[in-house]
């Protein structure tokens, strides 16, 4: 039993699940669901297809280069089951997902920290084109200006005092 | 050389056939239309066309049958003899010769016919005369109908017999009838011919095929023969004799020994005396049958035919002067041995080990199919107890292969702690290096305030632009001035835009214009006293009309509500309103092709 790699979307696909073509070149193509396979033979490109995976590793939207996707290998050539082998892949087979997930985040969270600034400035210049449509220019001024006159009056009848 | 080839002569028709064969043939293959105007030499062309056509047919059909026919001249005089004591010679040569008689005729009768058609001067007359020479043609040929029932006959048993070869390698069994010369030609070679207890089971010869020596020999199986003499017998013994006196074969004269066949043993000695003469230049070999005292195997019988024969054949071949050609291309080359080291054949170690297994009854070791019988329904295949593991205690294992949507097999790696721990310690660094610490958002009030200034503008622009979009830009514009504005309205405006609007009872718009002040005063008016107003006054309500108490009231009101649901559930108006509010629900038709079903759209 294998989880494969969907071949448009890079998605896993379990078994029982999904589409799988032969061309007659001999070249395997596995779907996860009929969209894949849909878009498939309609030959669109994955690495041009927005939402498949292929695109965002290719437009650099995701982790590509790292030491901790190089784990996940498929290899051609078995090993011999071995108990302690078997146990130990396990345990570092969570580890290594775990730093996997950190990295990726930290990669993503990275990419849209430039999205912060512009955010601010966006603010801040709306702000400043449309406060009228929130506030009055003179908002305030009537109280500020009763204030100041009270203010001024107490003066004046200290003084008079 | 049509020897052997008894299988491809052609089926010989019935006499009425034939005749129907090449008229409707002649029918068919010359022009039919004719006109008594037409000019007299296209006319007789016309007619002569047709009887040399016939003729011709006639001509090739018959040439055809008496070629194919062998000719018992040329062919082996084992065949020859055979056909002869088959069909009888002398009867065969005369259906032959008057199926050639009926051709010769047949072509003198046209060419006769043709040389009076050269004289006919009307269509009428040649006519006739094709007619008479068609008929003239078609009477010799029925006159032939015997002797092509005959032929017929012949051919259809000629092409049945067996394809024995005079000049190859033969074995020649020949005895009495039930000394089991059928039996021992199925147990040798691949012939089924038919045993039976009754004698003359086999009326006919049979070949079969074996191998000895890498070369292939043919076993002829013959009916068996009876002592007496040769005027007297029949003709399915004489084809075993035949076969006796033309086939160049070792024979293998069979006795009974146990005298199962009904003939004793001295009987089957004078058999043997009498077609002794037979076996001239012939090996012999006398095989006694059905011995189970004596423990003489056929094969060894049979060995020894063989060789002799082939001994004989070789010695026979010396003695012709092809033996110099032969002699000249068999050498037989052996490498000079160059040292007196023995090298002998090479024979695997598998091989010889497998040899010595065969020889001694050595147990097997316990099958999968022995453990399946013991443990009966218990049993259940497990091909795991057969692997090569390094530790043969995990042999049982159950053995995991996927975790959270990835393969185990992909991560198996026999460094892989290695390679964790230098991740590992990557990791450690960059944490360290201060990668993963989360930012706090150092924001001043400020920036916090212009923030949620931010969203309020957003908010109010959006709903500045839905009530924007909502106006009717179609219909009539009225100038701003024609709606009056309220003043709650314009107070609740300036006062969400900051401005202090709480007492504003003397500003300009609260006060009320000299418009109201000029309005005169509006009397109350008299309520009308006529008397429809006043009967209708007295009358009952409908809903009430016709009701005796409140229970039937109650009742009354309950059927009308209950009328009236299905239609007020439905939506509808009533029975002709067939009016759908919503063709297509935007839920059902838009939307992205998620993960799910895509089978209603």
């Amino acid at each position: 039993m294998r989880i494969e790699k969907c071949y448009f979307c890079s998605a896993p696909v379990y078994p029982g699940h999904g589409m799988m073509f032969v061309r007659n070149d001999c070249k395997v193509f596995r779907f996860c669901r009929s969209k894949c396979h849909k878009n498939f033979k309609k030959k669109r490109n994955p690495r041009k297809t927005r939402w498949t995976k292929a695109f965002r590793k290719s437009a650099g939207k995701e982790l590509t280069l790292d030491n901790s996707l190089e784990f996940e290998k498929r290899r051609n050539i078995p090993v011999k089951y071995n108990r302690e082998l078997w146990s130990k892949t396990m345990e570092a087979m969570k580890k290594v997902e775990a730093i996997k997930n950190k990295r990726q985040a930290r990669f993503i969270m990275n990419r849209l920290k430039s999205g912060k600034e512009l955010e601010k400035a966006a603010a801040i210049s709306e702000v400043k084109k449309n406060i009228h449509l929130i506030r009055a220019p003179h908002a305030g001024q009537a109280k500020q200006l009763e204030d100041k006159m009270v203010q001024k009056l107490a003066e004046d009848v200290e003084m008079d005092e | 050389m049509a020897l052997y080839n008894f299988k491809k002569i052609m089926v010989v028709p019935t006499a009425k056939d034939f005749i129907d064969l090449t008229l409707s043939k002649t029918q068919r293959k010359t022009p039919t239309v004719i006109h008594k105007h037409y000019q007299i030499h296209r006319i007789r062309h016309f007619y002569m066309r047709k009887i040399k056509f016939t003729q011709q047919n006639y001509h090739d059909r018959l040439s055809q049958i008496l070629t194919d026919f062998p000719k018992l001249d040329d062919i082996h005089p084992f065949y020859a003899d055979l056909m002869n004591v088959l069909y009888d010679k002398d009867h065969y040569k005369l259906a032959l010769g008057q199926i050639n008689i009926a051709k010769n005729l047949i072509d003198n009768v046209a060419k006769d016919y043709v040389r009076l058609m050269k004289y006919g001067d009307s269509l009428y007359r040649c006519k006739q005369l094709k007619r008479a020479a068609l008929g003239r043609m078609c009477t010799i040929l029925k006159r032939q109908k015997q002797s092509l029932e005959y032929l017929e006959q012949v051919r259809q048993h000629l092409s049945r017999l067996p394809t024995i070869d005079p000049n190859t390698r033969t074995l020649l069994l020949c005895g009495y009838p039930n000394v089991g010369k059928s039996s021992f030609i199925n147990k040798v070679t691949r012939a089924d011919v038919e045993v039976q207890p009754y004698a003359f089971t086999t009326k006919s010869l049979f070949v079969g095929h074996m191998d000895y020596r890498y070369l292939r020999w043919q076993v002829v199986d013959t009916p068996g023969i009876l002592d007496h003499p040769l005027e007297e017998r029949n003709t399915i013994e004489m084809q075993a004799i035949t076969a006796l006196a033309h086939l160049r074969a070792a024979v293998l004269y069979v006795m009974d020994v146990s005298e199962q066949c009904g003939h004793t043993l001295s009987q089957q000695l004078e058999l043997f005396n009498n077609i002794r003469p037979l076996f001239a230049n012939k090996p012999l070999i006398v095989m006694a049958n059905k011995c189970d005292v004596r423990k003489i195997s056929e094969l060894s019988e049979e060995n020894q035919a063989c060789d002799r024969l082939l001994a004989h054949r070789v010695d026979t071949k010396m003695k012709t002067k092809k033996v110099h050609d032969v002699l000249n291309r068999l050498h037989l080359a052996v490498p000079t041995k160059r040292d007196q080291k023995n090298r002998s054949p090479f024979i695997p170690e598998g091989a010889l080990l497998r040899r010595k297994a065969m020889e001694t009854n050595a147990p097997k070791r316990k099958l999968e199919r022995d453990l399946e019988v013991e443990l009966g329904d218990d049993y259940t295949l497990d091909l795991q107890k057969y692997w090569d593991l390094m530790n043969p205690e995990e042999k049982q294992d159950k053995i995991p292969e996927i975790w959270e949507g990835h393969n185990i097999a992909d991560y198996i790696d026999p460094e892989i702690m290695k390679r964790l721990e230098d991740l590992e310690q990557e990791e450690e660094l960059r944490a360290k290096a201060g990668e993963y610490d989360s930012e706090e958002e150092s924001e001043d009030e400020e920036m916090k305030e212009i923030r949620q200034l931010a969203s309020q503008i957003r908010e109010k622009r959006k709903l500045k632009i839905l009530s924007s979009k909502e106006k009717d830009t179609q219909g009539s514009r009225m100038p701003r001035t024609a709606k009056k504005v309220e003043r709650a309205t314009l107070e609740k405006e300036m006062a969400d835009l900051g401005l202090d609007m709480t007492d504003k009872d003397d500003s300009h718009y609260a006060r009320r214009s000299r418009s109201l002040v000029r309005k005169r005063k509006r009397e109350v008016s008299a309520p009308p006293t006529s008397r429809t107003r006043s009967q209708s006054a007295s009358r009952p309500p409908r809903d009430q009309s016709g009701v005796r108490d409140a229970k039937m009231l109650k009742k009354v009101k309950t059927m009308m509500k209950n009328s009236q649901k299905d239609m007020n559930q439905q939506g509808r108006k009533g029975e002709s309103d067939r009016h759908v509010f919503d063709v297509k629900p935007k839920h059902l038709f838009a939307g992205k092709r998620k993960s799910g079903s895509t089978s209603r759209r």
